[in-house]
């Protein structure tokens, strides 16, 4: 493998990509981000609590060797449309991506996403991925910490606030916003969760209430407890403040 | 390639920004801020038909707004307070 090709491993995609892209203007300082094409081998595997799990791996070629090694990124710089009056310099950066997949949709996302970032005071890079039904901005950088919130507050909201703007009423694809792989661990531990509540219903052979969780998140139970025979799910309690029970199938008093 | 708008890193021009896309009359937006007691006040002004937008169902526009807004002044440790105002 020459030194324009770089293979790289993460655990989504767009994170193999930003760590292939990492290591090439590690190799290239100031190279052209348009000028790299990324080459999907493995989507990866989610596995099922931990087991089975498969990186995703990414292979980043630069189309050419850049001219004047070190030279500035000839990417255009954000336009600062609104007064600068903050005293330290920040970046807003777009994130990379396949430039032939780039809809209007996902660059609509990300500009705003971006926009918010910087107004956030983040360094953050934001990759689109985008599907038949979800577009999905992963934000990367430093001190993300503070868009994820407590219990994911902040991104939840962040997530509500970008679909509100983005679909205004028509039903375009929904915006899921993930930070740190946010939305994988989050979904990881509601399964933990979930096992944890359908053992502990059927064991003591009475209905188990979980902790108030958003719409999203108790479909995400619901359906993982769907597929076992030995328990019944439901919600109860009122927004946002909404949770699920769990009981032991035939056992439910409704 | 990027058009995104960048913006300064205090609470009131992130609210601005936000509400602005919110409604459909982003020109009869205007929010100020003031010194409150427990922290900066930022009063959001909206045209009368937008009021609804920057609220939501059940609140959850304005909550979600607010939740993102204070992530911002979370840094300096000041608790942002939004108003809507008539």
């Amino acid at each position: 493998m020459d030194d324009l090709t770089y293979e790289a491993t993460g655990e989504t995609v767009g994170e193999a990509k930003w760590a292939a892209l990492r290591e090439l203007e590690r190799r290239f300082p100031g190279l052209d981000r348009t000028g790299v094409a990324f080459q999907v081998l493995t989507e990866g595997e989610r596995g099922l609590m931990g087991i089975g799990r498969e990186p995703a791996r990414v292979v980043a070629t630069l189309g050419e060797r850049p001219s004047g090694a070190g030279e500035q990124s000839d990417s255009p710089s954000p336009r600062p449309s609104a007064p600068r009056r903050s005293e330290a310099p920040r970046r807003a950066v777009a994130a990379p991506s396949t430039p032939q997949s780039d809809t209007a949709e996902a660059t609509a996302v990300r500009d705003l996403v971006v926009s918010i970032a910087s107004g956030l005071g983040l360094e953050a890079a934001v990759h689109v991925a985008e599907s038949d039904t979800e577009l999905t901005a992963t934000l990367s950088g430093e001190d993300l910490g503070l868009v994820i919130g407590k219990h994911g507050k902040t991104i939840d909201a962040l997530q509500y606030l970008v679909n509100a703007i983005l679909t205004r009423g028509d039903d375009g694809k929904h915006v899921v916003i993930d930070a740190q792989n946010y939305r994988r661990r989050r979904e990881q531990a509601l399964h933990e969760t979930a096992t944890r509540a359908a053992s502990d219903a059927v064991r003591l052979g009475r209905p188990v209430s979980l902790e108030p969780m958003t719409s999203v998140e108790r479909k995400i139970v619901h359906l993982f407890l769907k597929g076992q025979g030995d328990v019944e799910t439901s919600s109860d309690g009122r927004e946002p403040y909404r949770f699920i029970v769990v009981a032991p199938a035939g056992a439910s008093t409704e | 390639m990027s058009d995104a708008v960048v913006l300064p890193n205090d609470p009131r021009s992130l609210c601005e920004f936000l509400v602005r896309r919110l409604v459909d009359e982003p020109d009869a937006v205007s929010v100020t801020q003031e010194a409150g007691d427990g922290g900066p006040v930022l009063r959001i002004a909206v045209a009368a038909d937008d009021r609804g937008k920057v609220i939501g169902r059940q609140g959850r526009v304005v909550r979600a707004l607010r939740t993102v807004v204070r992530a911002g002044g979370a840094r300096s440790n000041e608790r942002v307070t939004l108003e809507i105002v008539e």
